[in-house]
């Protein structure tokens, strides 16, 4: 009888306090999404990753926050269709390599090009600095320089700048994801 | 289908109308009517941010229905539905994932799109459950190149030997497909695959056998080393077992050149296979059996012996496949067969009509002569209840049975009547008449009483068609018989009773019989006359013309019997090209060329290519065609009647500048030798076209005239003639040398005109001989022993012959049919196989209209060494004679 009470209470408290969001995570091959998932996920670090085909699909609960992660493919055939899985998400997450200067510009690219599109309008957009563990990495104002953030406008924008590899900021970056959850 | 069976109220019809159509109609597809457009939009359910996995599957389950039912989405539908689905990955409900396995497979979207669940994919190949990473594999597979197939190669390859057997099946099925364009790949898990043949899995070992086969099916040696080893070694499960069997009997037919069938490999395997302890593998292995090329009826006992335990097993689908593999063994057999006629009888009654319809033909081809009459019996007590079908079936045994036993013709016509009499649909008379048609040429005894049913048969028959064609017939044939009157009333009957056409038909028949039997002559003008006011244009037309002809205006006697000797082709194009010309003139019959090509198919196929020889089967036709083309030469009409044409020969190789293909015409007292000619060199025109023939090795002929071909053009066909005179009645032999002579004139290329001046030249053609067979024209007799009986027993003449060393009797049977040019009768031209002796029965008729019978009796021993006993019987002593001195040239 206690139990059946208990789980009936507990279904009570998520009907009112769970709260569920999707994410789409996207960015350049090689810049550290699927090492987050995974580092989000499971708290743990691997070095080498292959790199993803398509897409990957993570459910990650955090306190009452249940986030469904799609992380896509950064490879150039997969950016076409990055738009279909950013449409009716509660947040984008653009994860850059931070120290890798040479494709800050295609990044830039590829984020404008993408934010253009009139399904993704009004999507809240959080910009991560990935490998600030590596020398040369740029500081947050410099990615925001960098990749022109400045002239997005009528979205809620956000820079951090992380580590994966040393689990720096990743604690603020869920705390930010959690905070736009739809309840 | 995931979702029907979770779900038997079937979600797509409301609760209340299931209600109302309960009393109508019980069963009906719940997608019953359901649109494309309506379900692209329903799919819109899978983007949802809270997936229903219930609704999902249902929505796949349509989309799935839709694509099986041959409905095809646009490349843009496909991206949207497969992006839609893609949404639904890695979702916990276990059914909704395996429905997505399925629609990614089936929705076949764009390939640089499918990869985008690759990554999830591989997720999913490295899941802890079997059902994902089965599935995952599977489609996996075929999406994959071959790039990413050397990433995920290493899982594969495991996962041949993984222990779950749905995971090994899903692998080696796979590979199976990536064979084709991977081979490379699959190749380097032939270990893998070995041990997966040892598994306990019935599925994994047949599926791996499967494999073990496709990478060697190229290398014939390969595959019977493998079928060696797998014979000897642990295949268990039935269904690796049946594939092994076929796999066999593919070994068997393919060594058969080489190793002769004394000690024929595997047999002994097969054997031991037919007490097998599942069903399916006795099957097989008595159908591999059977199957041989040239088995022995000792190699076919055990095999019938359990086909013959099928005949009365209580599954259905047993006791069918025995009967259609007994079927087809009566065919080449029907010796091996008989032990189950008895069995075969009882299926005659069977439930299944398929099953009954192949146990009576196959009774049919088995039988012999004395069990036909209890046979058509048994056959008239179910005949009403199969459908048409398989009553079509019956009929065509039924005729070519009457064509083998041909004394027993009146049973069988009696048959054929009873059934004719009965309903049936139109293809089923048809087949009908044209049996009864066909037995009325072949059997001469049997015609009248033939006529007398088809009379019968058109006093009540609705089909038009039919009818007109009996009633063609009736004025063809009717007069020739003995009591022409007989037929009067049936065919007048038709004027009155039925619709126009058969009325039109009826008075050309009646006018047929008013022109050839002339004490019915006066009678018919009677009978014609009172059509003169029918009120159909066509009758009454028809009926003044043959009255007018029959009172011998318009043509007189002759012309109501037209001989209608110009070929349809021929009329079709004359017409053509009045109809181009617009109707200026009154179209000129006489303006149609009455010559045939010689063959106007094969030359508008190929314009000016060499003439292959036509094909034997053509030949009657061709021979026809002979005919007609003689009749139109003028020096050739105090010749009389052509006795016999012999089959096109080639005098020349394929692909020389001219070709030339002769036939002999035999007459009475002359050979004609027709040789169409075809000139294949574009840039020159023969004129004066003719064949010199030396006769200095055939003294009894004399050359009586040439008729040269005045030109002979590119790509046509031209015939010159030679025409020898001999002994009238003679058989006389020689060989001739023959050489083409013509005036060739160039064509100038660039203009197409032809050069004014010409040379003479000649070209060597290749001998012709004529032979005693060109006497002799095979002409069956309905039964032999009574012809034989009414000969004159002096007439007869014995001798024995040896034939040396052949291969088999057939063999030897046949030499002797080609060599002597005669008509094998009551299909004793067939040698049972294996059988040490047989008896052949020939019927013909030699130059001058002398019947001849021969009894040939053959023996073979164990050297194979043929002898052959001859007796002839004939008209007269010295034709016996001359038979004989046949074969003793030959």
């Amino acid at each position: 009888m206690a139990s059946w009470w208990e789980r009936f209470l507990d279904w009570l408290r998520s009907l009112f306090f769970k709260k569920e969001m999707e994410l789409s995570l996207i960015g350049l091959q090689n810049a550290g999404k699927t090492s987050l998932v995974n580092v989000v996920a499971t708290g743990a670090f691997h070095e080498d990753m292959i790199p993803t085909v398509g897409f990957n699909m993570r459910k990650v609960t955090r306190g009452s926050v249940t986030i469904k992660l799609w992380d896509l493919g950064g490879q150039p055939r997969f950016r076409s269709m990055w738009e279909r899985y950013c449409r009716g998400v509660q947040a984008i997450v653009y994860c850059v390599d931070a120290a890798d200067h040479d494709s800050l510009d295609t990044a830039r690219q590829e984020l404008h090009d993408l934010l253009t599109k009139p399904s993704l309008a009004g999507i809240p957009l959080l910009v991560l600095g990935n490998k600030n563990d590596l020398p040369g990495a740029l500081s947050t104002n410099e990615l925001i320089d960098r990749l022109d953030l400045k002239s997005l406008r009528a979205r809620e924008v956000c820079v951090y700048s992380i580590s994966c590899k040393n689990q720096s900021n990743i604690d603020m970056t869920i705390d930010w994801l959690t905070k736009h959850a739809k309840s | 289908m995931a979702a029907t069976a979770q779900d038997p109220s079937a979600p797509l019809r409301g609760p209340e109308k299931k209600d109302e159509d309960r009393d109508e109609d019980t069963e009906y597809s719940p997608f019953y009517g359901i649109e494309k457009g309506a379900v692209l939009q329903e799919a819109r359910i899978f983007n949802d941010a809270h997936i229903d996995p219930r609704k999902c599957q249902q929505v796949i389950t349509k989309l799935l229905y839709l694509l099986c039912q041959g409905e095809t989405f646009s490349q843009k539908e496909a991206t949207e539905v497969f992006f839609s689905v893609t949404k639904l990955f890695q979702n916990k409900d276990a059914n909704l994932r395996r429905m997505v396995y399925l629609v990614v497979k089936d929705v076949c979207p764009a390939s640089d799109e499918v990869i985008m669940i690759t990554s999830s994919l591989m997720k999913d190949m490295n899941s802890k459950t079997d059902l994902y990473r089965s599935n995952a594999i599977r489609v996996l597979c075929s999406i994959t190149d071959a790039q990413l197939l050397g990433q995920i190669e290493r899982y594969l390859k495991q996962a041949v030997v993984d222990k779950s057997p749905v995971v090994a099946s899903a692998v080696l099925v796979s590979a199976l497909h990536l064979l084709s364009h991977n081979s490379e790949i699959v190749k380097r898990w032939t270990n893998e695959i070995q041990e997966a043949v040892q598994s306990k899995q019935p599925m994994v070992q047949f599926h791996a056998v499967a494999l073990l086969h496709a990478l060697r099916a190229n290398d014939r040696l390969a595959v019977s080393k493998l079928v060696t080893s797998l014979t000897k070694g642990p295949v268990r499960s039935p269904l690796a077992q049946c594939l092994l069997v076929r796999y066999v009997a593919q070994v068997i037919s393919e060594s058969q050149a080489a190793s002769g069938n004394d000690s024929r490999p595997f047999y002994d395997w097969l054997e031991s296979c037919l007490r097998h302890k599942a069903e399916m593998v006795i099957f097989e292995a008595a159908r591999a059996i059977c199957n041989m090329a040239e088995v022995s009826a000792r190699e076919l006992t055990p095999a019938v012996t359990v086909l013959q335990l099928f005949l009365s097993s209580s599954k259905p689908v047993l006791r069918f496949a025995a009967v259609r593999t007994l079927n087809k063994v009566a065919m080449t057999h029907p010796m091996a067969v008989t032990n189950c006629n008895i069995d075969m009888e009882n299926l005659i009654s069977d439930q299944n009509r398929s099953i009954a319809t192949l146990a009576i033909t196959t009774l049919l081809k088995t039988g012999n002569e004395s069990s036909v009459e209890r046979l058509l019996k048994q056959i008239g007590n179910f005949m009403s209840d199969i459908a048409d079908e398989f009553k079509i079936v019956v009929v065509e045994a039924i005729r070519s049975l009457c064509l083998k036993f041909p004394q027993k013709y009146r049973a069988l016509m009696n048959f054929l009547s009873n059934v004719l009499r009965e309903d049936g649909g139109f293809e089923y008379k048809k087949a009908i008449v044209d049996s009864i048609l066909i037995l009325i040429r072949e059997i001469p005894d049997a015609k009248e009483p033939g006529l007398g049913h088809l009379c019968e048969f058109i006093e009540d028959c609705e089909f038009t068609y039919l009818s007109t064609q009996i009633l063609h017939l009736l004025g063809v044939e009717g007069p020739k018989t003995k009591d022409p009157a007989k037929y009067i009333r049936f065919i007048y009957n038709r004027i009155i009773l039925e619709n126009a056409t058969v009325r039109a038909a009826a008075v050309s028949s009646l006018a047929r019989f008013g022109a050839l039997v002339q004490e019915l002559h006066p009678r018919i003008l009677i009978l014609l006359r009172r059509a003169l006011h029918d009120n159909d244009d066509e009758v009454r037309d028809r009926a003044t013309l043959y009255l007018q002809q029959l009172e011998g205006q318009a043509g007189g006697l002759d012309a109501v019997d037209v001989k209608w000797n110009i070929p349809a082709k021929n009329l079709e194009q004359g017409l053509k090209k009045y109809m181009e010309n617009g109707f200026q003139k009154p179209f000129d019959l006489a303006s149609v060329p009455v010559a045939v090509a010689a063959s106007p198919a094969k030359e508008r196929k190929a314009p000016g290519r060499t003439l292959a020889a036509p094909a034997p089967t053509q030949a009657p036709k061709k021979q026809d065609d002979h005919a007609a083309l003689l009749k139109t030469l003028p020096q050739l009409a105090g010749l009389g009647p052509v006795f016999k044409s012999s089959a096109p020969a080639q005098l020349t190789e394929e692909e020389t500048e001219y070709n030339i293909v002769v036939v002999k015409h035999v007459f009475a007292s002359h050979v004609v030798f027709q040789f169409n000619c075809t000139n294949t060199v574009a840039e020159q025109v023969l004129e004066n076209v003719s064949v010199a023939m030396d006769l200095a090795e055939a003294e009894d002929f004399e050359e009586e005239a040439v008729l040269p071909l005045a030109s002979m053009a590119y790509g046509s066909v031209g015939q010159t003639y030679v025409v020898l005179a001999r002994p009238e009645g003679s058989m006389a032999l020689g060989k001739f040398v023959n050489i083409l002579k013509f005036k060739v004139k160039e064509i100038d290329p660039s203009t197409g005109e032809t050069e004014e001046e010409g040379y003479e030249d000649e070209y060597q053609l290749e001998d012709v001989e004529v032979t005693p067979a060109d006497y002799i024209k095979p002409v069956a007799v309905a039964n032999f022993r009574s012809v034989w009986e009414e000969l004159d027993p002096e007439s007869e003449m014995a001798d024995d012959y040896g034939l040396g060393l052949r291969d088999s009797l057939q063999d030897a049977v046949e030499a002797v049919i080609g060599i002597l040019g005669m008509q094998a009768c009551e299909g004793s031209d067939a040698v049972p196989p294996n059988a040490r002796s047989h008896t052949a029965l020939l019927a013909g008729v030699i130059v001058g209209d002398v019947q001849v019978l021969v009894r040939l009796s053959f023996g073979i021993d164990v050297s194979r060494q043929v002898a052959m006993k001859m007796v002839v019987r004939s008209d007269g002593r010295d034709v016996s004679e001359a038979i004989h001195q046949i074969i003793q040239d030959a």
